[in-house]
């Protein structure tokens, strides 16, 4: 008999689909970027930048994370050992079942950053979410104008996509990218020193409309916001994205509100004009 | 106008219940169950539990998985009910319904277990004639009490008899279908008796907008013992957890009611708490009914019903609060 062909059931906003970790990179002592595919071997679902993705261990958890990048076939969450769910991750080796759900989220404010020169900085683990504008913005490097990458980490051993940040991007056409940890070792040749104070130092100019993207550990937000305050940047500019608990990631289940934004649908990417008109409550 | 003698009510869930799974406010428990013949009605107030898990269950199984090793599966366990009747809710409750829709059917994702209840239940409300309870302030919210739109049939309460008006297409066959229970009456609906707890609702939300860094959290955060029992009894309520129980390779995912008012709701893994303490809990859960909400939606997500007022262990009162707000001086 014929199989009838039947339209795909439009994917569920809570209930995920089977998913297979097909690589695992480990990244730092601490951070691994697991590569995640569908068992038949197709990307889950296409996110655009900035976007988040739920991921769970069946019979562990679930936990929204950002997706870092994607590749025509699957996609990646890079993902720092914190919590239940990470550490079981983390023990996880390639071939393992994971269920995923997604995209959440509005993504970065690509047609924004269209032709402009764009200034990114990240700490520690936080240039995982920042990773996925920068892929896009070297995959389509005609659209975008000069890019320039900060990104600074505790020590060598903990900087995150050591291939892009020192191989991959540098080869970039009009790509700059520095970097900085807070503490040296007997090998590291490059600057000493936190991110905000390294901004400063380098001095990118705000001309000519430039947006910055940042993510990093809120302490490092804060101060490096002082940093491209005094640099000339506009709020409308600066562009962040935030971290929330979420259980939902669909707006309904409650706790990821800032106000009344919910940083799952109306987030998680957010100017730094727009946080000024909410709470600070993050 | 139609209407129904009360004594005929029995008699009218007697034959509605060959069609639907009918949901009627039970004495004693105090919250809607399943109509069996005889079961106590309470006919003369709202329930002390709201019908809100009628559409979103306190718990719900959302997909059933097995592992085996590396393997593993998932299946979702969305059910479509039968249809439901969901008999006797109040104006109060109804708008309660109304928010509930803005939350799991709107902006973009439909909450497809909300769904699949909520397009599955036909609504019969009765108004109150007056203040139901003395906690009751849904007037001051801008319900009516006596009457509501939102529903497919609603009864009036004229005394000894129900008048019976069709709300919907569905409520007009509905009506039909039973009319030999319904005769035609000229009784006209009593005027409603006067409230005893009246707010002023003008402004406060605006007025909320500037209060976020005010003093007044503080204090009347300061007696709740985080308990979360305002929210369980809210009808607006609807924060939700998801969690898992695994047996050996067999398991499930559910979710099931939390509170805004619980320390561990917004703590993320590495510790870090947007809303560490009391104060920003209390506030968080006031500002939401009163200003996020009408904010996000153009509705409050206080109805009036009275319940966490009548049942808070510390005399939280969400009508005090208002008056406290409206006495504040913005400088």
């Amino acid at each position: 008999m014929t199989q009838v062909a039947v339209a795909e059931n439009p994917v569920s906003p809570l209930v995920p689909i089977v998913g297979k970790i097909i690589k695992i990179v480990t990244e730092t002592p601490d951070v691994k970027t697991f590569h995640v595919s569908t068992p038949d071997g197709n990307k889950p679902f296409t996110p655009a930048p900035g976007q988040l993705g739920m991921l769970s261990l069946l019979n562990v958890g679930e936990a929204m994370f950002s997706i870092t990048t994607q590749g025509p076939n699957h996609l990646e969450f890079a993902i720092k050992k914190t919590g239940v769910l990470t550490d079981a991750l983390h023990e996880s080796e390639v071939g393992q079942t994971v269920a995923v759900r997604g995209p959440y989220g509005n993504g970065f404010p690509i047609e924004f950053c269209k032709g402009k020169d764009l200034l990114f900085i990240g700490g520690g683990i936080g240039l995982a979410p920042v990773r996925s504008l920068i892929n896009y913005c070297v995959e389509n490097r005609d659209d975008f104008g000069k890019l320039q990458v900060i990104y600074g980490s505790r020590s060598p051993a903990d900087l995150v996509f050591k291939d892009d940040i020192l191989t991959n991007w540098p080869q970039v056409r009009d790509m700059q990218v520095d970097l900085t940890v807070d503490r040296g070792d007997d090998t590291w040749q490059g600057n000493v020193g936190f991110v905000p104070a390294f901004i400063e130092q380098l001095a990118p100019s705000p001309e000519g409309d430039k947006v910055c993207i940042l993510c990093g550990p809120p302490i490092m937000i804060k101060f490096c916001l002082q940093s491209l305050a005094k640099l000339g940047f506009k709020n409308e500019n600066i562009i962040t994205t935030l971290e929330m608990r979420m259980k939902c990631g669909v707006g309904k289940c409650g706790r990821c509100n800032i106000g009344s934004c919910y940083v799952c649908l109306d987030g998680p990417v957010f100017s730094l004009a727009q946080l000024q008109t909410m709470p600070p409550e993050y | 106008m139609k209407a129904i003698a009360k004594t005929q009510i029995s008699e009218l869930l007697n034959q509605v219940a060959r069609e639907y799974n009918v949901l009627v406010p039970v004495a004693g428990a105090d919250k809607y169950a399943p109509y069996t013949p005889g079961i106590e009605l309470k006919l003369n107030s709202r329930t002390l539990l709201p019908p809100k898990d009628v559409f979103f269950p306190q718990t719900e199984k959302m997909y059933k998985f097995s592992t085996d090793g590396m393997e593993g599966s998932l299946d979702s366990l969305l059910t479509t009910p039968k249809p439901q009747l969901l008999f006797g809710i109040r104006p109060c409750d109804v708008k309660s319904i109304h928010c509930l829709d803005h939350v799991f059917l709107s902006k973009g994702f439909v909450d497809e277990f909300y769904a699949a209840k909520r397009d599955n239940t036909f609504l019969i409300s009765i108004g109150c004639n007056g203040p139901a309870e003395s906690t009751c302030f849904c007037q001051s919210m801008g319900i009516n009490p006596q009457d509501t739109d939102e529903v497919d049939v609603h009864l009036f309460d004229l005394g000894s008899q129900y008048g019976v008006v069709p709300k919907s297409a569905k409520g007009e066959a509905f009506v039909a279908k039973y009319a030999a229970l319904f005769a035609e009456t000229t009784e006209e609906v009593p005027a409603v008796a006067e409230f005893t707890l009246n707010l002023e609702l003008d402004g406060v939300s605006e007025k909320l907008a500037q209060m976020f860094e005010h003093p007044l959290w503080e204090e009347v955060s300061r007696k709740c013992i985080g308990c979360g029992a305002c929210t369980y009894l809210c009808p607006t309520c609807h924060c939700f957890d998801v969690s898992a129980r695994v047996a050996g390779t067999q398991g499930f995912r559910f979710r099931c009611w939390d509170s805004c008012m619980f320390s561990d709701y917004t703590r993320m893994a590495g510790g870090h708490n947007p809303r560490p303490s009391k104060k920003e809990r209390v506030r968080n859960r006031f500002l939401h009914k009163l200003q996020y909400f009408p904010e996000r939606y153009g509705d409050s997500l206080c109805t009036g019903c009275g319940r966490c007022l009548s049942k808070c262990p510390v005399n939280m009162d969400i009508t005090n609060i208002i008056k406290q707000v409206r006495e504040v001086d913005l400088v």
